[in-house]
C-alpha cells in the first residue's frame, strides 16, 4: 500500500510518516499542493492525507484538482480550522474523511485502515474482514474458509455494517439500506437479524457492539 | 453636570418666560378696559360740576350759590363714594362747597388728589357767571374706582393664569409621549441578544433620533469589525498552534510505540499526557472566545438531535477507551442556533461525563422536547457535583475541590457561554431519582419555537 502525505509542517509530516511506516506502508511526503499533484498525476497512490492549510495552492485545491483528474484513491483531509463550512466543503469537494488537528495516531491509523479497506472492497467481489469473507458476486460467504448460511436479510444487515467498519451504524440507516419498497421492517426486526450474525460470527472473533439507543458497530477484527 | 430630567430642565427653561408673558399679558389688558371706565366716572363728576355751575349766579356786586333740592339730592344719594365740591369765583373766592379741597395743580381737567388723609378724584369744570366764568371742583373718594381696577384686573388675570398652567401641565405630559420614540428604541436595544450586532434600523426610527440611531449603528458596526478581526485572529492562531501540537504528539506517541528504557518512557509518558492536555486546552479556548459575543455565526434552524447524531461515532470510540458504556436517547429537538457552537457545547458534556465516569459506568444523552422546549442533557454516573458547588462549576477555570483528573475547568464555562449565546437555561442536577442517587445530569432547555 502507498500512501502520499501533504503536510507543510515538518515536524507533523515526518511523525506522520514515520507512524505510517511502522504499519507497514509506504509513505511519500510533500510539502506543496502543486507537488501533489503532479505526484498523483504520474503515480499511483492507495491513500492521500491532504492538510487543507498549505501554502500557495490550499488542500481545497488540491483535492479539487485531484478528483478532476478522476483520481479514485480515498483522501483523509487535516485541519487546524473546525469551522463546519471547511468540514462541508472538504466532503462537497470528495474527501473521504475529515480530522482536526491535534489528533491522537492511534485514531488516524484506524481510520487510514478504514479508507483503504473500503476502497479496496469497494467495486471489488470479495470483502475480507479477519476471517470472513464475503464473496459479493456469487453471495456466498466462508468463515474461516467453511461455508456460512446467512439469509438474504442477514446478508444485507452484514454488508451494511462492514461497510463502515469501526464506525456506528443507525437502526435507522439499517433499515434503510435494508428494507425494500413496501417493506415495513421494524427496529426490533433488524435486533433480531443481529443477534442471529453475533451467534454465528462470534465464535470466530467477529464483534458487533450494540450502542444503546442509536444503533450498532462492527469492531475491527483483532483475532480471536 | 449630574444626569437630570429633561422634563424638569424643560419647565425650569419655559417657567420665567411664561411668568414675564403673564406680567406683559396683565399689564396690557388692564389699562385698555380701565380706561374707559374711568373716562366714564369722570364723565359724571363732570356733569355733577356742570349742574353745580348752573346754579351761580351773579349779582353786579358778588355771586350767589343756591344749591337745588335735585341736585342736593343727587349729591347724598351717591351709592359708595362720598362726592365734595367747591365752587370759587373768578376772582378766588370761596363761593360755596369745601374751600380745603384741593386745587388743580395743572392745567389738567381730571386729577388725583389727598383730601383728609383720602385719595380723590375731582374734576374741574368751568361754569359761566355774568361776564366772566367760576370754577366749580368736584372730586369722589375712588373707592368704586379701586373696586373696578380689581375687577379688571382679576378677570384678565384668571384666564392668563389658566393659560400658564395649562402650558406646564401640557409640558410635563407632553415631554412624556414626545420622548415615546426613544423610549421605543431603548425598549428594542434592551431586547437585543447581546450577540446581535446587526444595525438598528434607522427608517423605522423618528427623524429627530436619527442621528443618535446612526451614532449607535456605527458603534455597532465597529464592534461587529472587531469581532470580526478576531474571529480571523482566532482561526489563524488555531491552525499555528494545533499543527506543531500535532507534530508533537505525533513524535511522542511514536517514541512511545518503540522499546524504551523504563526511565525514559515513564518522562516521555508525561510529555505525551502535557501535550494532550495543551492540546484540549488550546482548543478549548479557542471555543470560549468562539462563543463570546461578536463571534456567533449565523443562526439557523438545527435540531439537536442531527448534532448528536453527527458526533455520537467520535463520543462512543471516547467512551469505548475507557470502557464506558454511552447510550443514546434521541427525540427531535429543533432550536435556532449556531450548529458548530451548539456541538462544542454538546462535546463538553459529554467529554466531562467520560472524565469523570467510572470504568464500567453508563453515560446517556438525550435530546427533545418537553414542555414545549427542546432540550439536550448527558447523564453520568461518576461522583456527581454537590449542590453548593452547582453555581461556581460553570465560572472559567473553576474546579470542584478534590477533582481528580486533568480537566481545564473550561468545559462547563464554554458550555454556559454557548447556552447563554442561545438564551438557553443551564441545569445541572442528579442523575436518577430517589435517594441512592448518583452521577451528574447537566440539562440545556432551549427557549420556545
Amino acid at each position: 500500500m502507498r500512501l502520499l502525505i501533504v503536510e507543510d509542517d515538518a515536524s507533523l509530516a515526518s511523525g506522520l510518516r514515520r507512524i505510517l511506516e511502522a504499519e507497514g506502508y509506504a509513505v511519500d511526503v510533500t510539502s506543496r499542493g502543486e507537488d501533489a499533484v503532479l505526484a498523483a498525476a504520474q503515480e499511483r497512490f492507495d491513500l492521500v492525507i491532504l492538510d487543507i492549510g498549505l501554502p500557495r495552492m490550499d488542500g481545497f485545491e488540491v483535492l479539487r484538482r485531484l478528483r478532476a483528474a478522476e483520481k479514485p484513491m480515498p483522501v483523509l483531509v487535516l485541519t487546524a480550522r473546525d469551522a463546519v463550512e471547511d468540514r462541508v466543503r472538504g466532503l462537497d469537494l470528495g474527501a473521504d474523511d475529515y480530522m482536526v488537528k491535534p489528533f491522537a495516531m492511534p485514531e488516524l491509523t484506524a481510520r487510514v485502515r478504514a479508507l483503504l479497506r473500503r476502497s479496496q472492497a469497494h467495486g471489488g467481489p470479495r470483502v475480507l474482514h479477519g476471517p470472513l469473507v464475503l464473496d459479493t458476486i456469487a453471495r456466498r460467504a466462508f468463515l474461516r474458509g467453511d461455508p456460512l448460511e446467512l439469509a438474504a436479510r442477514e446478508w444485507a444487515v452484514l454488508e451494511v455494517l462492514l461497510a463502515k467498519t469501526e464506525k456506528i451504524v443507525s437502526k435507522e440507516s439499517i433499515i434503510q439500506a435494508v428494507a425494500g419498497w413496501g417493506d415495513d421492517l421494524s427496529p426490533n426486526a433488524i435486533e433480531v437479524y443481529v443477534s442471529r450474525l453475533r451467534s454465528k460470527l462470534e465464535p470466530a472473533g467477529i464483534k458487533i457492539r450494540t450502542v444503546r439507543g442509536f444503533g450498532y458497530m462492527l469492531e475491527e477484527f483483532r483475532g480471536a | 453636570m449630574a444626569a437630570r430630567s429633561l422634563r424638569g430642565h424643560l419647565l425650569r427653561m419655559l417657567l420665567p418666560p411664561i411668568a414675564a408673558l403673564l406680567a406683559v399679558g396683565v399689564v396690557v389688558a388692564y389699562y385698555p378696559s380701565i380706561e374707559p371706565a374711568t373716562e366714564a366716572y369722570d364723565q359724571a363728576l363732570v356733569d355733577i360740576g356742570v349742574a353745580l355751575g348752573s346754579q351761580v349766579r351773579s349779582t353786579p356786586t358778588d355771586y350767589q350759590f343756591d344749591m337745588p333740592p335735585t341736585v342736593e339730592q343727587l349729591l347724598r344719594t351717591n351709592r359708595s363714594d362720598p362726592i365734595y365740591y367747591r365752587v370759587i369765583s373768578p376772582g378766588g373766592r370761596e363761593i360755596a362747597g369745601d374751600p380745603e379741597l384741593p386745587a388743580p395743580q395743572t392745567d389738567a381737567m381730571a386729577y388725583d388728589a389727598v383730601y383728609k388723609g383720602q385719595k380723590l378724584r375731582v374734576v374741574s369744570v368751568l361754569a359761566p357767571c355774568g361776564k366772566s366764568t367760576c370754577s366749580v371742583l368736584v372730586g369722589e373718594t375712588t373707592i368704586k374706582r379701586n373696586r373696578l381696577a380689581r375687577e379688571v384686573l382679576l378677570s384678565s388675570l384668571f384666564p392668563e393664569m389658566l393659560i400658564a398652567a395649562a402650558t406646564l401641565v401640557i409640558v410635563w405630559f407632553g415631554v412624556k409621549r414626545g420622548l415615546w420614540p426613544l423610549a421605543r428604541l431603548s425598549e428594542e436595544i434592551k431586547a437585543r441578544s447581546p450577540r446581535d450586532l446587526r444595525p438598528i434600523d434607522a427608517a423605522a426610527a423618528p427623524e429627530e433620533t436619527r442621528p443618535l440611531v446612526s451614532a449607535l449603528n456605527g458603534l455597532l458596526d465597529e464592534v461587529a469589525q472587531a469581532a470580526h478581526k478576531q474571529q480571523r485572529f482566532l482561526a489563524n492562531a488555531a491552525h499555528q498552534l494545533r499543527t506543531p501540537l500535532a507534530g508533537l504528539q505525533a513524535h511522542t506517541e511514536l517514541a512511545l510505540s518503540q522499546p524504551l528504557p523504563e526511565s525514559c518512557r515513564a518522562q516521555l509518558e508525561h510529555v505525551h499526557e502535557a501535550t494532550v492536555r495543551t492540546a484540549r486546552l488550546a482548543n478549548q479556548l479557542l471555543a470560549l472566545a468562539r462563543a463570546e459575543p461578536g463571534g456567533r455565526g449565523s443562526a439557523t434552524e438545527i435540531d439537536l438531535k442531527t448534532v448528536v447524531e453527527a458526533e455520537a461515532d467520535g463520543w462512543v470510540h471516547q467512551a469505548l477507551a475507557r470502557e464506558l458504556d454511552l447510550g443514546f436517547e434521541l427525540d427531535p429537538a429543533p432550536v435556532r442556533g449556531d450548529g458548530l457552537l451548539l456541538r462544542e457545547a454538546l462535546a463538553n458534556l459529554v467529554h466531562n461525563a467520560i472524565e469523570y465516569s467510572r470504568r464500567g459506568g453508563r453515560v446517556t444523552v438525550r435530546t427533545g422536547r418537553r414542555g414545549g422546549q427542546s432540550f439536550t442533557e448527558v447523564e453520568d454516573e461518576g461522583p456527581g457535583i454537590p449542590p453548593q458547588e452547582r453555581e461556581r462549576v460553570l465560572e472559567r477555570f473553576y474546579r470542584v475541590p478534590g477533582t481528580v483528573g486533568t480537566g481545564s475547568g473550561l468545559g462547563l464555562a464554554i458550555v454556559r457561554e454557548i447556552a447563554a449565546g442561545h438564551g438557553a437555561r443551564i441545569d445541572i442536577g442528579d442523575a436518577g431519582a430517589g435517594e441512592a442517587s448518583r452521577g451528574c445530569r447537566v440539562a440545556l432547555t432551549f427557549p420556545h419555537g
